[in-house]
């Protein structure tokens, strides 16, 4: 939620918001990097009709026709080549980015489940270090929500997942009702939770913060308020959360 | 000119090899089989195409004035076939496929009644020029 | 029993009719040309339902809270916008275009099955009155979202008859759009006039021709799958059951239709501005090989990308939908230069429907080149089901159809009605309709990138601004239907006859070869083809033969319009 940000370096960003994953600044570089591609083609074309516009249009008094040009060879064949090149450019930096995004590393530091309902998140963490005093798993359960609430553990706030930074946290996606699609648009990533399979991703939060999560596939009446938000915390932070979660659970 | 067969050709060799491509890599089945149909549709129809116009250019003995680049109009001058001047058949089997759709939505009795039209209104329009003052 | 000769007679003018004969003979009619005007009239009327619901949507969306409806209303409301303004809007007025103007810019007296054209028409009326009848049921219409995404459409989480009614709807009027598909494919091949060569075919027939293998391709799936849906709805059938991938299945035929629709939508518009372009510029097109081979190239590629709707499903084989996604941004820049160099060095003058044809120009530009970004796995991830996606296709589909629509309105109006629609009127339409779009939908591109997902009632007020704009925006373009309409009322009560066959000066098809309005069967003569614009080598004759003379051949022995040399 980067409000701090000066505006310069929001219009660096093209609009997305301040990256807080090791992921989402890979993202970013290459969604700045197509949108200098692109913005060329844009201008290159918008400028040659604007100029066609301005320049060749019916003057007063013009009589007769214009050369009745039918075709150009080789302009044709340089129009047809140079946009492979652009996109050949494209799609190398496209897989590269791909599968360094989806690599999924072997010995995650945390692993969360993430399950999707209609229409909010429970989010458990997984592994003996996370199981309470009667080993069921550290677990958030939240409840539909405005866009506007808190996050806490109340009926209306937002379920607040908590995640320590610079460790590489992995997600099991699940659901077993309908499709939820799990956004964190700071970490430039979401991917759809769905029924009959379970769904993974990686990531590394860089960042300390609080960020907003929401469902982004249409899930049914209250699809707009199921919302959640993602907290990012130093170690230490993490232990004693996690610390306090289990004693609660062993009351 | 059997460019209108090619043209259907070369999208079915071109879904052939995606296809193929598509299934060595993903292995997914949903998306291989309706490329797979896509295939078949396209040679099936480039295939009538070719056939069909290699028959009629055969009973001709030239080039159809359509495929001739220095065809005159003059070249098609005759009868160009019977024109329906007007039906009320469309609507007919319109409505019936209608009733058997709300059918469907609503109950099985009102599903039967739109099934029976249906093939009723269906009789009706194809033989709506085999009838009575169009029997020769 | 009519057999046309050559010339058939016009029908006698001048005589009275009832307003009872008058139905009668528009909902009895095999007149390729009244059946379209009946599919333009229909689907106009859906667009301005499809833009209403709209404009509710954006009230509800200018500030954040709940406002005007409930999230259920808001849920119908977007499905019912999706789902009218593509299937029975968009899709119906590529065949109200097709059949008006294909027949007679290929030179034929009416279509191959004149009643089964009817019947498609009735197929789309009829099924998309069920679909839309579902708001008076007691649970309202389907709320699933147009892509109706299994398991949310089953009849556990949609239980209401709207769901029913939208599954059962569908498939009927996607039955008529087949067999209009097969019924322009038959016209095409089969009935083209002597010396209407397939390369001197209108890029405009190029693209129904093309369009009609694409809806064979693409709708026959969607009616399986909905037949499917619908067996799991009503009888308990498990086919898209999530327990065994049924939730992926479904996306992966609905996007086997859904993404060669949008193709559906788009190639016949395009081919209605490659018609206009040249008459305003004086000029033939500009490489029309290599623009009939890009058109082939996208129609082909458009069935093998279905999957880049799917990339946050996790369940897809990215490189490839994202390399073939990539692909179809070269037949396009390829489309976009034919374009340019059919303006290019022409005498440009700027009626309505060149002003509609460069608006399109720069707005699917945009949509074009943000396509290209959403080609790409990794910026889709964050992009995906968010409002960018939402102003993307906004971009592409109204920059391509509702441009190309108004173009081609005010382009052949006088060849439908035999009055010109007024210029200043058409002006003042143009420019609230063009900066009312750009405001609407530019800024959702920011909200988008910034997070704000797709199909929510409601935001947090982060989001304020950009939406404001968006709605204030809306209601401009919403306004901007009102001049068009004004428009429409002058010229009909006191527009200026057109007493010659091409108002125009400079059209080059075969339409502008026949009278406005055309007789009952098209033509009472077809000039000689022998080039793309047979209309234009008539009115133009000195510059036919110039250019056959520069070319080093005798007029009579010209090859295709193509392959013949220009001024250079």
């Amino acid at each position: 939620m980067a409000a701090t940000a000066c505006d310069a370096e929001e219009w660096k960003r093209v609009g997305f918001p301040e990256p807080s994953s090791e992921q989402a600044h890979r993202m970013l570089t290459l969604w700045q990097g197509t949108w200098i591609a692109a913005g060329a083609v844009g201008v290159v074309v918008l400028a040659l009709i604007i100029w066609a516009v301005l320049f060749h249009r019916k003057r007063k008094g013009q009589e007769g026709l214009p050369k009745q040009v039918r075709y150009n060879l080789p302009v044709e064949m340089l129009y047809t080549a140079v946009p492979f090149v652009i996109i050949g450019v494209l799609f190398f930096y496209t897989a590269r980015d791909q599968s360094y995004v989806e690599d999924l590393k072997d010995n995650p530091d945390v692993t969360v489940d993430v399950i999707g309902y209609q229409w909010s998140w429970q989010f458990d963490y997984i592994g003996d270090q996370f199981k309470k005093a009667d080993g069921t798993p550290v677990s958030i359960v939240g409840t539909p929500t405005a866009p506007d609430a808190p996050g806490g553990t109340g009926n209306g706030e937002k379920p607040v997942l908590v995640l320590p930074v610079n460790k590489t946290v992995h997600f099991n996606l699940k659901s077993d009702n309908v499709i939820h699609s799990f956004w964190v648009p700071a970490f430039l990533y979401k991917k759809d939770v769905m029924p009959g399979f379970e769904n993974q991703f990686q990531l590394k939060p860089t960042k300390t913060g609080t960020y907003e999560g929401r469902c982004a596939e249409l899930c049914g009446v209250d699809h707009t308020r199921m919302l959640f938000q993602v907290k990012v915390v130093t170690q230490g932070e993490f232990d004693a959360y996690i610390a306090e979660q289990k004693g609660g659970g062993a009351q | 000119m059997r460019f209108q067969a090619f043209m259907f050709y070369g999208c079915g060799v071109f879904f052939l090899i995606t296809d193929i491509v598509y299934w060595y890599f993903s292995g997914e089945w949903t998306g291989t089989t309706a490329m797979a149909l896509s295939v078949g549709l396209a040679f099936m129809i480039g295939a009538y195409l070719h056939f069909t116009i290699n028959r009629v250019e055969r009973l001709r003995g030239v080039e159809l004035p359509e495929d001739d680049k220095l065809g005159e109009i003059a070249d098609s001058a005759g009868d160009q076939g019977f024109y329906s001047p007007h039906s009320w058949w469309p609507l007919w089997v319109g409505l019936s496929a209608a009733t058997l759709c709300l059918g469907m939505i609503f109950g099985a009795w009102l599903m039967l009644l739109g099934g029976a039209l249906l093939i009723l209104t269906s009789i009706g329009f194809v033989f709506e020029y085999y009838r009575g003052q169009y029997v020769a | 029993m009519t057999a046309i000769s050559e010339q058939p007679a016009a029908i006698a003018g001048g005589q009275r009719t009832s307003k009872g004969r008058l139905v009668v003979n528009w909902i009895t009619s095999t007149d390729h040309k009244v059946i379209g005007y009946l599919y333009i009239i229909t689907s106009f009327s859906f667009f301005l339902i499809g833009g209403v619901m709209a404009l509710v949507m954006r009230a509800e969306l200018f500030a954040p809270g709940q406002d005007y409806v409930s999230n259920e209303q808001f849920n119908q409301l977007f499905t019912m916008h999706g789902t009218i303004m593509l299937l029975m809007f968009a899709t119906p007025l590529f065949a109200g275009f097709a059949n008006v103007i294909m027949p007679l810019q290929i030179g034929s007296p009416d279509v191959a099955f004149p009643r089964m054209n009817m019947l498609a028409y009735w197929f789309y009326l009829f099924g998309s009155l069920i679909v839309v009848a579902a708001f008076f049921t007691p649970d309202g219409a389907a709320s699933f979202g147009w892509f109706a995404y299994a398991p949310l459409s089953d009849s556990v989480r949609s239980p209401g008859i709207g769901g029913d009614m939208w599954v059962v709807g569908l498939t009927l009027s996607g039955l008529g759009t087949i067999l209009g598909a097969v019924n322009f494919i038959t016209t095409i091949i089969g009935m083209r006039a002597p010396g209407m060569t397939m390369f001197r075919l209108p890029i405009f027939v190029w693209n129904v021709l093309l369009t009609s293998l694409l809806v064979l391709l693409a709708f026959p799936v969607l009616a399986a799958a909905l037949l499917a849906l619908y067996a799991d709805r009503k009888f308990g059938a498990h086919v898209f059951d999530a327990s065994h991938g049924g939730a992926i299945l479904w996306q992966h035929l609905f996007w086997f239709f859904g993404h060669p629709e949008v193709y559906i939508l788009a190639l016949p518009f395009f081919g209605i501005v490659t018609e206009i372009l040249p008459v305003f510029s004086r000029k033939p097109i500009f490489g029309y090989i290599g623009l009939v081979g890009a058109t082939i190239t996208i129609a082909g590629l458009s069935i093998t990308v279905w999957a880049h709707h799917m990339y946050v499903t996790g369940q897809v084989l990215l490189p490839f939908f994202s390399f073939m996604t990539f692909l179809i941004a070269v037949p396009t820049g390829v489309k976009y230069f034919n374009w340019i160099g059919t303006i290019w060095r022409g005498h440009l003058t700027f009626e309505t429907p060149m002003l509609f044809s460069l608006g399109f120009l720069v707005t699917f530009l945009f949509g074009g080149l943000t396509g290209v970004i959403l080609a790409s796995p990794p910026l889709d991830f964050q992009l995906s089901d968010s409002y960018f996606v939402v102003a993307h296709f906004h971009y592409v589909v109204f920059g391509t159809v509702v441009f190309a629509m108004f173009a081609g309105f005010y382009f052949w109006w006088p060849k439908w009605t035999g009055k010109m629609l007024n210029e200043t009127w058409g002006k003042i339409h143009f420019w609230t309709l063009f900066v009312g779009f750009h405001m609407t939908f530019l800024v959702q591109h920011w909200l988008g990138a910034e997070g704000m997902p797709r199909r929510y009632a409601d935001y947090s007020a982060e989001f304020t601004g950009l939406n404001q704009l968006s709605t204030v925006g809306s209601f401009l373009l919403g306004a901007s239907m009102l001049p068009f309409f004004y428009n429409v009322y002058i010229t009909w009560r006191k527009g200026k006859k057109v007493e010659v066959d091409d108002p125009w000066g400079y059209g080059c098809s075969l339409e502008w070869a026949t009278s406005c309005p055309p007789p009952r069967h098209n033509f009472t003569s077809i000039p000689k083809i022998r080039s793309e614009r047979p209309a234009f080598d008539l009115h133009h004759a000195a510059e036919a033969a110039r250019a056959a003379e520069l070319a080093g051949v005798d007029l009579a022995a010209i090859e295709g319009g193509s392959e013949k040399k220009g001024g250079h």
